[in-house]
């Protein structure tokens, strides 16, 4: 078997992952296998795995009882058991998907793993809330990039994420500049997020970057709040979540940009 | 689909023509002890009287007729004398022929007519043959009273005015079928009288290879539109369910009415024809239970196709089951199969391999319990010091026993004649020997249930006690001997921690090769199952993953207690081919990994993966593609069966709060899809906790 790019050199940074999925069917292209990496810089209120988001192991208690979530892997533990269904995700037009809480949170781990790997696809799903030296390390090493971009306006970004959008936003611009192709996509969240406002201010924003596949308006999902009780967390939205998106592509369209609602 | 096949469909689901059944069955029993009738001229004077108490029913709107108004089958022995005849063997389930399939193209191609004068020149042939000659005269009595009835059908149809009906029934089943219209009445006519004679899980074989040429011919001359064609064949899917709540079964829905589709021809072309597309599509669209669709694939299967069928799973009724060419046949042909037979395999009710026409096996005599093997295994070895091998040892004897004692207890099967079924089969009045004496394959089938928590259990020994001494002997023998009473955190740690099937980890799958390969090893050295056939080892559970956890009526096998997988005495075990519930997997991938392992080539008569998807993942036409990869993959990783279905929990546990609200709602039980809301609560719960754990 080919390895993918370069034998790791020297010590292995450790990794937390709180979830392995195989068969995730909305996580890409083809058959692929997602990991979910533990720990998100950003706190958003519509964030449907909040056990991603604090970096360390946790509980969770449900009706089932109580579990740890949260492990500890070596990257070539990770890369094995990436390695053992290569051939399987490879025929069935597929990979791994890194997503999280942020992979980037943890991008030397991710990249160590990357290196590893067999001939898989590989994509990568990031907030983009990364430093330019991370991001470069991870995205550089995939094969097609899921980039959010959530609110324009900075302000609001910070209310409702809990840190501004200037690194996310210049983060665009890198991977723009970089020659991996990539997808933005846009969580709807009612009132939010899905304001005709914002969505043609995303429009303005990705319009004739290098390298944009496509934008992706993903519907708000109601069960977003499901896990906070059994995380010990309280799930608080400002905002009315009962309230049907807007999923007007009319924006995106009209700046000659691919667009899907998904 | 048409306005008025959803309100035929409503009318049959809602049992509409019930109204139509008579109170009672004929009085069949006197008359036979009156004459002292011998036993196949009983059998076959009930289908006479059966089909003499058959009042012909039209509904409106109806072109593929037959609605049937006798309600039950009634005895033709007193209890007494029926025991009695059982009295120096044994007898398999009710006693008639059942779960076995007739070769239908057959029936199509020549006609009942026809098949009565080869009965006929074997009665002139052998006449000094009594038992022959017996047999002969009570299949052509069959042919007779069946068509009979057929013509009292014909009569009624044009008394009403139905013209194309009465002409289609004065053509068939008497003559050979030209048109898929008489080839589809023909075959609804001639199974509802299998019925009739009291056989049940009447199986339907392989319906687009016997059926399509009639659908090609009428599309190809254009006496049929696609759309026409669908029309029919989606009434015929919807008469197959009008009669259902009368067949017996475990549950309701547990009727053997399964098609197979696709494959290859008996040369190994691709038999995959316009009706395997056509059915899929209707019985998509028609929607309810029956009839039972399976698919044979290869790794090289058509996209397409598997797209289609993964539309039909996305309806969630459980199907279709798919088996994989490339391990079933060269299996069956390793177990004595010719080859072109081997091509020609189908289903029987669940799962089983069968060739049409040609098989007179017994596919289900009994299961052994991987549970008690291991569980008995494991109690006794630790007790007495026994290491890991010394374990492996008593599970590997006491599989052997299990085996020896089902093989004894089935060694003089005793089957009853079945004359007109007989009429249906290959050489039976060529030969003038009745079905029940033999056909060309004879062989019997025996499962290994429940096999993921045996292994389980094995591989926690292994890892907890012998390797890494986190646990002493006497400590699990107490735990298990006590249900873990107290000891909760062992039995978590055993539950969750532990290697488990399902997760292509060898630490387990290795323990679930080996219950399979002792099972092999155990049905091999029954060379004569007394009816000079075979033993065929498979992995299906059917209802075993109730019964040997709780225990059922009847049942020769001991209801197991708490076991070193960290399952408590009462809770579940895995059903047919699946991780243990509530084990910890990964995800489809690595479950079909782990399966791949097993020796299929030894390991033949079937028994499926089971797998659920939450019906998110069927939303998009792109999803569908990939639910049709993982089939492909299922094939590709040299699976032999696989069974897919889509659920949603809450729909479910709604259901069960409201079954008013969900009477339509249909879910796979094992070999069998049924309505949720008709099934015994231990079912409905099985089925919630299965889709609990389900993996996606
Ligand atoms: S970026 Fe994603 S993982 Fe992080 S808080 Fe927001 S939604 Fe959750």
């Amino acid at each position: 078997m080919q390895k993918r790019r370069r034998e790791p050199a020297g010590d292995e940074p450790c990794g937390w992952l709180f979830d392995i999925k195989e068969f995730a069917v909305h996580d890409g292209p083809g058959i692929r296998l997602t990991l979910f990496l533990k720990g998100c810089p950003l706190r958003c209120q519509w964030c449907h795995n909040p056990e991603g988001i604090d970096p360390h192991p946790q509980t969770m208690t449900g009706p089932a009882g109580t579990r740890v979530v949260g492990r500890r892997f070596t990257p070539g533990e990770v890369a094995s058991i990436i390695n053992v269904q290569a051939d399987i995700l490879r025929a069935n037009e597929g990979g791994v998907t890194f997503s999280g809480g942020e992979p980037l949170h943890q991008a030397a781990f991710v990249a160590a793993v990357i290196d590893r790997l067999d001939d898989v696809h590989v994509l990568l799903d990031t907030s983009g809330f990364a430093s330019e030296a991370d991001f470069r390390l991870v995205a550089g090493r995939c094969d097609l990039i899921y980039f959010d971009l959530k609110l324009m306006d900075d302000a609001r970004h910070r209310a409702y994420t809990g840190a501004g959008n200037a690194c996310i936003l210049a983060n665009l611009r890198v991977l723009a500049g970089m020659g991996v192709p990539y997808v933005v996509r846009v969580p709807l969240v009612p009132g939010v997020t899905d304001t005709p406002d914002n969505l043609r201010r995303i429009a303005a924003a990705v319009q004739g970057l290098p390298g944009l596949e496509r934008v992706e308006l993903l519907p708000y999902n109601r069960a977003a709040g499901g896990k906070y009780r059994a995380a010990g967390m309280t799930f608080a939205p400002d905002y009315d979540e009962t309230r049907p998106c807007n999923t007007d592509t009319s924006p995106f369209i009209e700046q000659g940009i691919e667009v899907r609602v998904t | 689909m048409r306005k008025e096949l959803r309100e035929m469909r409503h009318r049959v689901r809602a049992k509409g023509h019930a109204v139509y059944r008579r109170a009672s069955a004929p009085d069949v029993l006197s008359e036979c002890e009156a004459e002292g009738l011998s036993w196949p001229r009983r059998v076959a004077r009930l289908l006479r009287r059966q089909c003499e108490a058959e009042t012909p029913v039209i509904l409106p709107g109806e072109r593929i007729v037959f609605t049937r108004t006798v309600p039950s089958v009634p005895p033709i022995y007193s209890e007494k004398e029926w025991d009695a005849l059982f009295a120096a063997g044994k007898r398999h389930e009710l006693g008639p022929i059942s779960n076995i399939c007739a070769d239908w193209g057959q029936l199509l191609h020549q006609g009942l007519l026809e098949r009565r004068a080869v009965a006929e020149a074997t009665r002139a042939e052998r006449a000094d043959d009594p038992a022959a000659r017996e047999f002969v005269e009570c299949a052509m009595d069959g042919v007779d009273a069946v068509l009979e009835l057929a013509a009292r059908y014909e009569a009624e149809a044009r008394r009403m005015g139905e013209t194309e009906t009465a002409d289609v029934l004065a053509r068939v089943p008497a003559r050979p079928a030209r048109t898929f219209r008489e080839a589809l009445q023909a075959l609804r006519f001639v199974q509802a009288m299998v019925w009739l004679n009291g056989h049940y899980h009447v199986g339907l074989g392989r319906f687009d290879q016997y059926m399509g040429p009639f659908l090609e011919a009428d599309l190809r001359t254009g006496r049929l539109t696609v759309a026409e064609a669908e029309d029919l064949l989606a009434e015929f899917f919807i008469s197959l369910n009008k009669d259902t709540d009368l067949y017996p079964g475990v549950q309701q829905g547990d009727n053997g009415q399964s098609l197979m589709l696709g494959g290859v021809e008996r040369d190994g072309a691709d038999a995959v024809n316009e009706l395997t597309y056509m059915a899929l599509r209707v019985a998509r669209d028609v929607n309810m239970i029956d009839p039972k669709i399976n698919l044979r694939v290869t790794p090289q299967t058509p996209l397409d196709l598997l797209e289609l069928a993964a539309q039909l799973t996305r309806q969630g009724l459980g199907f279709p089951q798919y088996s994989n060419d490339d391990v079933v046949i060269p299996a069956l042909v390793d177990c004595g199969y010719d080859l072109e037979d081997a091509r020609d395999y189908t289903v029987a009710a669940c799962w089983e391999f069968i060739i049409p026409g040609k098989g007179m096996e017994i596919v289900n005599i009994g299961a052994v319990s991987f549970p008690a093997a291991v569980n008995e295994a494991i109690l006794d070895g630790l007790a007495h010091s026994a290491d890991l091998e010394g374990i492996l040892e008593r599970t590997r004897k006491n599989i052997r026993a299990q085996v020896d004692a089902q093989v004894d207890r089935c060694r003089n099967i005793i089957l009853p004649p079945a004359p007109f079924y007989s009429v249906l089969m290959n050489d039976c009045l060529e030969q003038g020997r009745d079905l029940s004496t033999g056909l060309k394959y004879n062989n019997y089938g025996l499962h290994g249930a429940c096999s993921a928590n045996a292994a389980d259990a094995l591989a926690a020994v292994k890892h907890f006690v012998f390797d890494r001494g986190e646990l002493e002997p006497s400590e699990l023998v107490d735990a298990l001997i006590t249900n873990y009473d107290g000891r909760e955190d062992m039995r978590r740690r055993l539950a969750r921690e532990g290697p488990k099937v399902g997760n292509n980890d060898d630490r387990a799958d290795a323990f679930l090769v080996k219950l399979f390969d002792f099972l092999a090893d155990a049905c091999e050295q029954c060379r004569d199952n007394g009816r000079g056939g075979i033993l065929r080892p498979g992995t299906g559970s059917a209802m075993y993953y109730v019964w040997l956890a709780r225990g059922s009526e009847g049942m020769a096998e001991p209801v197991v207690g708490a076991t070193a997988d960290g399952r408590k005495r009462g809770d579940f075990f895995s059903s047919s081919l699946a991780p243990s519930p509530g084990a910890p997997v990964r995800g489809p991938i690595s479950v079909l990994q782990t399966y791949g392992k097993i020796d299929y080539r030894r390991i033949c008569n079937g028994g499926p993966i089971t797998m659920e998807l939450s019906d998110t993942v069927f939303r998009d036409p792109e999803s569908i593609r990939k639910v049709a990869m993982l089939v492909r993959t299922f094939a590709e990783l040299g699976c032999q069966q696989f069974q897919l279905n889509a659920l949603n929990a809450d729909t479910l546990l709604d259901a069960r709060e409201h079954p008013e609200r969900h009477r339509d709602l249909i879910v796979r039980v094992w070999g069998w899809s049924g309505y949720f809301c008709e099934l015994g609560p231990e079912y409905q719960e099985h089925i919630i906790a299965r889709h609990m754990h389900g993996l996606t």
